[in-house]
């Protein structure tokens, strides 16, 4: 008999073959765009705006952050507010990728129960999902800009590789977070907490400039950090981002990405069992 | 081969008993030998049909062998691409019409998008669904959705096509239409195995039978020997109810 085309044997924690593994998903990358799709779609079926959510998110937590800096802060420094929503956009894309990662494989019960394919196809959707909800708030924000008169420069094209260091993060993290979601499910509900947490320990609500220097410990732990300041001299100050600092952020990325997807193929074979 | 897995018992899902329980560090669990021992091989050309009671570990099986379970001991060798239709609609969203959702059933079965643009009109004519195939899915009977669901999955022409009782559905003009498409798909290049408690079905279908009992295999052979010791076994006399083709 000819070699068999697969051979499923006892789970033992270890990598499957990765080359027929990335294949796998390589063709399956048409479901990825159209899943992420239909359920960005299933979001706001139900209501009156739509879609029109993926603008009017941004446009009122813009808003929101308008009333508490500019009306009650009494700041004048137009600066100040284009940093905040800048951040804060660029924030809840890493957010929205844990929010939709935790769960992602758990709610795929039914399809990793009913059909082969490579499960880390689900938080790879989750961050897709959390990229198109993102583009339209980069859209939100250049409108911001113009209107406050923040100067547009060459060197606001630093934050492509900030943003691709960034979605690179947000991948690591919805990947890692989905697989431990499926062993302690408690996570789900920690989340909150945390990205609140990292909310407030992320340049967002203040410049990375004006961090206490008795607290630059959180400069070193937190993953944000560099990539937020980066992002906010690019698009904001119109300057070039320190080198350091987004290699800071990408060999955050790069560790979180090879530490969380080990574990993640490493087990997911074992998925179908634990749902 | 054999499929063994570890499930814990909440008796009481309540506050007092979780409170309780950390403090104990212990947990209630429960071994689940759902396939115990299975020797099977299956050779292109057949179709095999896998009966048993419920919790016979039929659907087990199934997923073993689809590679979405792995097996506890032994080794499944799978010399072919496998297509599964286990459960209906896998991979459609409610909210999307119904040709949006053949597109994303096609896919999340392995289809390119070629293959389903190729094939919509097929799909499409097989379901009868009409002009309702741009209304959204959760505007369908179970009827048409199960119609669509299976259009979509019989469309795929692989090596080796698993079919968990999906053939249960429908209205009885649509089972014997896709009863009449695996009978079509029945050829010495392909192995279906169908699971199945219509026996009437699996004695018109299947030229190989497998009895599954408690995980075990208890016999394999000709459909009408082994279909007649099932339902002696069961002390069942002969009805369409028993047969389930009603």
């Amino acid at each position: 008999m000819s070699t068999p085309l697969q051979v499923y044997e006892p789970f033992r924690a270890g990598l499957p073959k990765l080359g027929r593994y990335w294949k796998s998903l390589w063709s399956r990358r048409t479901f990825i765009k159209e899943y992420s799709k239909s359920e960005l779609r299933e979001q706001h079926f139900a209501s009156f705006f739509g879609q029109l959510w993926l603008v009017l998110n941004p446009l009122l937590l813009s808003g929101v952050y308008f009333i508490l800096i500019v009306i009650i802060g009494g700041a004048t420094d137009s600066s100040r507010y284009a940093h905040l929503t800048a951040s804060l956009f660029l924030f809840y894309l890493v957010a929205n990728s844990l929010t939709g990662g935790v769960k992602s494989v758990t709610a795929g019960q039914r399809l990793i129960l009913n059909t082969a394919f490579p499960r880390i196809i689900l938080p790879i959707s989750a961050v897709v999902i959390a990229i198109f909800k993102f583009i339209p708030t980069l859209l939100v924000f250049l409108i911001i800009k113009a209107v406050v008169g923040s100067p547009f420069t060459f060197e606001m094209f630093w934050a492509i590789p900030v943003l691709l260091i960034t979605i690179f993060l947000a991948l690591s993290l919805a990947i890692a977070i989905s697989c431990i979601n499926v062993y302690f499910r408690d996570i789900a509900s920690f989340l909150p907490y945390f990205t609140r947490t990292l909310l407030y320990l992320s340049p967002i609500l203040y410049e990375a400039s004006a961090l206490n220097p008795n607290l630059r410990l959180i400069e070193i732990v937190n993953p944000l950090f560099p990539i937020l300041d980066s992002w906010s001299r690019a698009l904001v100050h119109g300057e070039m981002p320190e080198i350091s600092s987004m290699l800071q952020g990408l060999a955050w990325a790069t560790g979180i990405f090879f530490a969380g997807t080990y574990f993640f193929l490493s087990r997911e074979r074992e998925f179908a069992v634990r749902l | 081969m054999g499929l063994t897995y570890t499930t814990s018992i909440d008796k009481k899902p309540t506050l007092k008993s979780r409170v309780k329980s950390l403090g104990r560090g212990t947990k209630q669990t429960r071994v689940v030998r759902a396939l115990d021992d299975i020797n099977l091989d299956i050779q292109y050309g057949q179709v095999l049909g896998v009966i048993g009671t419920n919790g016979a570990g039929k659907s087990s099986l199934m997923r073993c062998v689809a590679g979405i379970l792995p097996p506890s001991q032994g080794r499944i060798e799978v010399f072919g691409t496998v297509s599964t239709l286990l459960a209906l609609g896998v991979g459609f969203n409610p909210s999307l019409s119904g040709r949006d959702n053949v597109l994303l059933g096609g896919l999340a079965a392995g289809m390119s998008r070629e293959e389903i643009l190729n094939n919509f009109d097929e799909i499409a004519e097989f379901s009868e669904l009409g002009d309702a195939i741009d209304a959204p899915m959760r505007t369908y009977s179970s009827g048409m959705y199960a119609r669509l669901a299976f259009s979509v999955a019989a469309v795929v022409r692989p090596d080796i096509l698993i079919i968990d009782e999906a053939l249960s559905t429908g209205d009885a003009k649509f089972k014997e239409k896709s009863l009449n498409r695996v009978k079509e798909l029945r050829s010495d290049d392909r192995a279906l195995i169908l699971v199945s408690h219509a026996m009437q079905t699996l004695r018109d279908t299947c030229n190989d039978v497998a009895w599954l009992h408690k995980g075990k295999l208890v016999q394999r052979g000709h459909p009408d020997v082994i279909i007649d010791a099932y339902q002696e076994f069961l002390q069942l006399g002969k009805s369409a109810v028993i047969d389930e083709d009603f």
